[in-house]
């Protein structure tokens, strides 16, 4: 694993979002729900440095509102959790 | 019947209400700014014709940018993650037909740019070049990020392709309307989805969200404004306007389409990393 998606995976790990094995031709991961295992979405590895996690701790509040994740609503649950 | 009527009659076929998207702004008229005319006529080469070395290496430098070939593993990769999202993410049966329109649509790209290639450097038409644009490889976790992909990303091809029109590279200036065109039509299809999203509270204040995701990146893809490649594709008449001049144009579209969507535009400066 490159250390962008590296970088990545750890980034959706701390929201309940488990980056799954690199899809196709290895340029593009599917996102997965950590708690089901539903699709929610795809992300490429040629994102920038630093990119990946403020890209999701800005997106902390849409996954607390339900705005953004799982209908099983694991990322929800995961805002809610002291950290 | 010949191979390209072929595909016509299936284009044809496919038309539905919504489908092609190209086809009500074109028929209000030119839905793209004017770009000015080219500096330059001087160089004009057709398949076949030998090629400057400089000449050569940007116009393969500027297919490898574009990416959409059939031999490019990479494009595959990009359009089976549009397959995968349209059957997960997916609000209603109509949407999900319309992204199967577009896939379509962009394999014929694949098999013009295949042929081009073919034309141009028999070895560049099987070569995989992963899109390296960070644009390209932002989360997509929603329909409101794939609609917004479409909206930036596509127009951005269109852009580029009326660039092409008068491309001294004969077979892409022959491409190049119809590329244009269908690009155009892929961003509508996004606008349609946006338009779809923010017709309800959430929806819009979702898309004014994740806006601040998409908007820099749409304008970092066309470049740094100071690229010293720039003045060279100008000279070699590969294009006509640099990175600042065409980003201008295509942040002047969209920015009407944002506002007329109800949300706000963000500050053009926030967030980039190529200026």
């Amino acid at each position: 694993m490159s250390a962008i998606a590296e970088e990545i995976r750890q980034a959706y790990a701390a929201v309940g979002i488990t980056l799954d094995q690199p899809a196709t031709f290895g340029t593009y991961y599917r996102l997965l729900c950590a708690g089901c295992g539903r699709i929610l979405g795809h992300v490429g590895d040629k994102l920038l440095p630093g990119m990946a996690a403020e890209i999701v701790s800005r997106q902390g509040d849409l996954y607390a509102s339900g705005l953004l994740g799982c209908s099983c609503g694991h990322q929800k649950r995961m805002q809610e959790k002291p950290r | 019947m010949s191979e390209m009527d072929t595909i016509l009659d299936a284009e044809e076929r496919g038309r539905t209400g919504l489908w092609p998207f190209w086809r009500k702004p074109y028929a209000k008229g030119d839905p793209l700014p004017a770009f000015p005319a080219p500096a330059s006529r001087a160089h004009r080469f057709d398949e076949g014709d030998p090629l400057p070395e400089e000449y050569k290496s940007l116009l393969l430098r500027m297919l490898r940018h574009e990416g959409e070939r059939a031999g490019n593993k990479s494009f595959l990769g990009l359009m089976a993650t549009c397959l995968d999202l349209a059957e997960a993410l997916f609000p209603d049966r109509e949407s999900k037909l319309i992204k199967a329109e577009y896939l379509a649509e962009e394999l014929k790209h694949a098999i013009m740019f295949h042929r081009l290639a073919v034309g141009l450097e028999r070895d560049f038409a099987l070569r995989d070049v992963p899109y390296a644009h960070y644009s390209f490889h932002l989360p997509r976790e929603t329909w409101a990020d794939d609609a917004y992909f479409h909206f930036f990303v596509d127009l951005n091809g269109a852009f580029h392709s009326r660039d092409w029109r008068e491309s001294s590279y004969v077979p892409l200036a022959k491409m190049a309307t119809t590329v244009e065109r269908d690009e155009l039509g892929h961003s509508e299809m996004g606008y349609h989805f946006l338009q779809q999203i923010c017709s309800e509270a959430r929806g819009r204040e979702l898309a004014q969200r994740l806006l601040a995701k998409w908007y820099p990146a749409a304008l970092d893809m066309f470049g740094r404004s100071d690229s010293p490649n720039v003045p060279k594709f100008i000279r070699w008449g590969l294009k006509t306007i640099g990175n600042a001049e065409i980003r201008d144009l295509y942040k002047g579209y969209v920015d009407r389409k944002i506002a007329a969507l109800g949300l706000d535009v963000p500050d053009e400066r926030r967030d980039r990393k190529f200026l």
